[in-house]
């Protein structure tokens, strides 16, 4: 799935959906730790790895989660929006990465200073639950966004990150495509259609303990994006 | 354990272990790969279930139940659950107990298959409506994780019979070679010496070459020692002028051959004596003389050809004896004799003009040597005084001798244990000690319900002519049996040297044995050294089936025969009853001494027991163990209640 410009059929957007949602499901999970975290290791990994110029990122990274630790939860999420909508350009995987559709880590889209809007959702997501948001409390959203404003015809498939401060609540949604996190309300231009998280994904088998041993570990993007954040040295 | 039983064993248990590890390491991965599948169409589910109530606008609850029931109904699931965002239920659907197990419960016990509920979120717009728990049936699974169980153990049984059907041929392959080693160390732990072909396994074939060498070694020793023993008797035994038996090895014969228990019941003895030898000397000089002797020896030696119990003998000076048992007409023996002399004589003597004469005597069994010699001397006298080259036979009891015709016999015989016409007579055998080491027991026939006991010597050469020997033996070795039944010790019991040969009745002896088998290793048997050497295949099985029971095996009259004494290496021979010959006045005969101290050497590096027989008096007996013996037995060890002596006189 991109977020490319084109205008949306109602099925298409739905069997997106569908496919990538079964991929990631495909089977759960490898578990990240989120409380403990070398932010030395990772930043020699990824420097080895990317070049220099990353280390100035995560630096920039880190003490964004350091300064953000203390706040209430909605300002975390405020903050986390706002680093990641200042400093990641929005580009295309294909001019990325030479693929058509890629799940970055956030190491890599920090990497890059480039992602779409799965890149964005997925480097809020992590960054947020490394600061201690639950995960009952995000969902990754496919939603339709509608471009042009009010009027227009044109839709695109995006993905969005909804943090509900309560099970109930309307959530705030963390978007790139405007700069500040809004309520939902006042997204008159995205149509939500489906929503997950890590709940259920993350969850390893009982049976057979460590599950990246199994054949269909890479068939899920999401155990492949959990696959290469452990490789990345996050717990 | 034996050897092969524990490479069995091995075998059987890495088999085992192999595929037993095998099963458990297939059932675990098809388990893991069941959960992994249930995991996967649980997530898949209840996300597609979850996507499918996020479409519905405006979240009718009948619809919602609906989607939730028509996908519960159409699958397979144990539970599917719809949570509101707080946790609270608002749909629920859960498989009632009653389906049909898919495997035995204790299967489900160890190895229970735990899928992970999918857990996916249901959107109603911006908001959380709730949440899809789903859990599917692992029912199927368990079926199928319990057939490839059964087909994995029956692939197991098929596979653990054939790998046990290769290990057994593998293994009878490997340890052939083995059987055969082990047959050869025990063989020579039983004191046969044998060579086996190495097999062509490395390591067995270092073990036998080095067997082999050591069997070979034993057999050189034992033949070497046998070469100095045989040529120490040939010195000791005979006159070194004329080759023939000097005058101690003679008067042994004679001794024996009116004291044995086996000797023919009667025979009889010539004396020849040169009438001037002194003048001999004088006209033929020293060389001359001992040529003359030389071919009066050579005429006694053709006399006897083809009489295997004709003694003839040097006994020092002009006289020369010639003992032939079982004869009883001394013309039959002096008259050719007589004749060849004077040829002799007559061809290159002729200047002698009187040159011998013979003295005969008939004697019986149990006569007195002294009187028989005596009676002998008289003889000579006689013819000395008749006429020159002359013989006189002396009449010196001329009582008749009882003659039964060979029909009779017969009857005798095939009857002779029902009808109580068989006994035996038990000497007592000691060791060095004093202890009982055996009994030797000898038969006792008689012909008449009232007749006087017979010894062997009276009835055993008619029996191997009439074919009666094998069947007597057997009978011996019944009464042999219920002895050793009713009295404690053991029981040397002598078989015939014609009966050995028959194979019938090594069959016959075997099968009696086994049937009383617990008596066996109180039973000792022995055959003569004449009837050994000249059967030696079949002294050979003798002595493997016999020893297999745990009897005895031996060898009577031994010592005559040392020049194949190395044969002995292989038989397994346990002891030895070394002639009677040998031993008489063995405290007066330093040569005999000093072979039978060889003797006993060798018999006790071999592990077999030698025993004196015909010991007289206190004095030989105190030398033997002196000599090396291990048993003794004779007059100066005891007699039996009715001993031979007493036999003579019927």
């Amino acid at each position: 799935m991109t977020c490319r410009l084109v205008p949306l059929r109602a099925a298409s957007l739905w069997i997106a959906a569908l496919a990538v949602v079964s991929l990631i499901a495909g089977l759960a999970a490898e578990t990240l730790d989120f409380r403990a975290l070398d932010h030395d290791r990772i930043a020699r990994l990824a420097e080895q790895r990317h070049g220099a110029h990353v280390v100035q990122s995560l630096r920039q990274w880190r003490d964004m989660m350091q300064a953000g630790a203390g706040l209430p939860e909605e300002d975390r999420a405020r903050r986390v929006n706002e680093f990641f909508n200042r400093r990641i350009q929005f580009g295309e995987d294909i001019d990325i990465w030479k693929v058509n559709d890629f799940w970055a880590t956030p190491v890599e889209t920090m990497a890059r200073a480039a992602g779409d809007c799965e890149d964005f959702s997925i480097a809020k997501y992590f960054t947020l639950r490394l600061l201690g948001v639950p995960d009952q409390r995000l969902r990754l959203i496919y939603a339709r966004a509608r471009i042009g404003g009010p009027r227009s015809e044109i839709s695109q498939a995006h993905m969005v990150l909804g943090y509900y401060a309560d099970p109930e609540a309307e959530p705030l949604i963390l978007d790139n495509l405007i700069h500040d996190a809004r309520p939902a309300s006042r997204r008159p231009d995205l149509t939500p259609v489906f929503s997950f998280n890590g709940e259920g994904l993350w969850v390893g088998n009982a049976a057979t303990g460590n599950p990246s041993a199994s054949a269909t570990a890479r068939l899920s993007r999401w155990r492949d994006l959990i696959a290469r954040m452990k490789t990345e040295g996050f717990e | 354990m034996s050897l092969t039983r524990r490479i069995w064993l091995t075998i059987l248990g890495l088999t085992l272990a192999a595929f037993l590890g095998s099963l458990l390491v297939n059932i675990h991965g098809a388990r893991a790969y069941l959960e992994e599948q249930l995991t996967m169409k649980n997530l898949d589910n209840a996300n597609a279930l979850a996507l499918s109530m996020s479409q519905i606008p405006d979240k009718d609850p009948v619809t919602i139940e609906l989607l939730l029931s028509a996908q519960f109904d159409t699958g397979h699931y144990q539970e599917i659950r719809l949570l509101d965002p707080k946790g609270g239920v608002l749909v629920e659907r859960q498989q009632e107990a009653g389906m049909e197990a898919g495997a035995p419960a204790w299967f489900v016990g160890l190895f229970p298959i735990r899928a992970t509920p999918g857990i996916a979120q249901v959107q109603d717009g911006w908001k959380q409506y709730g949440s899809i728990h789903l859990a599917s049936h692992a029912q199927f699974a368990h079926r199928d994780l319990w057939r490839t169980s059964l087909r994995l153990s029956g692939w197991f049984l098929i596979g653990g019979l054939l790998a046990g059907l290769l290990g057994s041929l593998a293994l009878r392959a490997v340890t052939r070679p083995l059987d055969k080693v082990v047959e050869q160390a025990r063989a020579i732990s039983e004191r046969r010496f044998i060579r086996i072909e190495p097999p062509r396994v490395p390591e067995l074939d270092s073990v036998v070459s080095a067997m082999n060498d050591m069997v070979a070694r034993v057999r050189q020793m034992f033949a070497d020692e046998a070469t100095r023993l045989d040529t120490l008797r040939d010195r000791l035994s005979h006159d070194p002028v004329t080759g023939l038996a000097n005058r101690e090895h003679f008067m042994g014969r004679l001794h024996d051959a009116l004291e044995s228990e086996d000797a023919p019941p009667h025979g009889v003895l010539l004396i020849l004596r040169l009438v001037d030898l002194a003048a001999i000397n004088r006209e033929f000089g020293h060389a001359g003389a001992d040529r003359l002797l030389g071919e009066i020896a050579g005429v006694l030696e053709t006399a006897r050809q083809g009489h295997e119990r004709w003694h003839p003998a040097r006994l020092g000076g002009p006289d020369f004896a010639l003992l032939a048992e079982n004869e009883t007409a001394p013309e039959t023996i002096a008259s050719p004799l007589v004749e060849r002399i004077l040829n002799l004589r007559d061809e290159h003597w002729t200047p002698i003009e009187d040159l011998f004469h013979i003295g005969a005597i008939r004697y019986r069994r149990g006569d007195a040597i002294a009187a028989v010699l005596t009676g002998a001397d008289r003889a000579l006298a006689l013819a000395e005084q008749t006429a020159p080259n002359t013989w006189m036979a002396s009449e010196q009891d001329a009582s008749a001798v009882e003659v039964i015709p060979a029909e009779t016999w017969r009857e005798i015989f095939a009857d002779a244990i029902s009808r109580g016409r068989l006994k035996l007579a038990h000497f007592p055998v000691i060791d060095n000690h004093g202890g009982a080491m055996h009994r030797e027991s000898f038969i006792r026939l008689r012909t008449r319900g009232d007749g006087p006991w017979r010894p062997a010597g009276d009835f055993m050469p008619i029996a191997v002519r009439l074919n009666f020997a094998a069947s007597l033996d057997l009978d011996v070795i019944r009464m042999a049996l219920e002895e050793l039944r009713q009295h404690d010790g053991a029981i040397a019991i002598n078989l015939t040297a014609e009966t050995i040969a028959d194979w019938e009745f090594r069959a016959r002896l075997a099968e009696l044995l086994k049937t009383h088998a617990e008596l066996c290793p109180r039973l000792w048997l022995e055959v003569p050294e004449y009837g050994v050497f000249g059967h030696i295949e079949a002294f050979r099985d003798l002595s493997r089936e016999v020893k297999r029971l745990g009897s005895k095996i031996g060898i009577e009259r031994f010592g005559h025969r040392l020049a194949e004494i190395d044969l002995l290496a292989d038989l397994g021979v346990d002891y030895v009853k070394v002639d009677t010959s040998f031993i008489r006045d063995i405290d007066r005969q330093p040569g005999n001494q000093e072979f039978l101290r060889g003797l006993c050497r060798m018999a006790r590096n071999l592990g077999i027991l030698v025993i004196a027989v015909g010991v007289r008096d206190e004095r030989e007996l105190a030398l033997l163990p002196e000599l090396g013996f291990d048993g003794a037995t004779g007059p100066a060890v005891g007699d039996d209640r009715d001993n031979l002596a007493g036999l003579m006189n019927f």
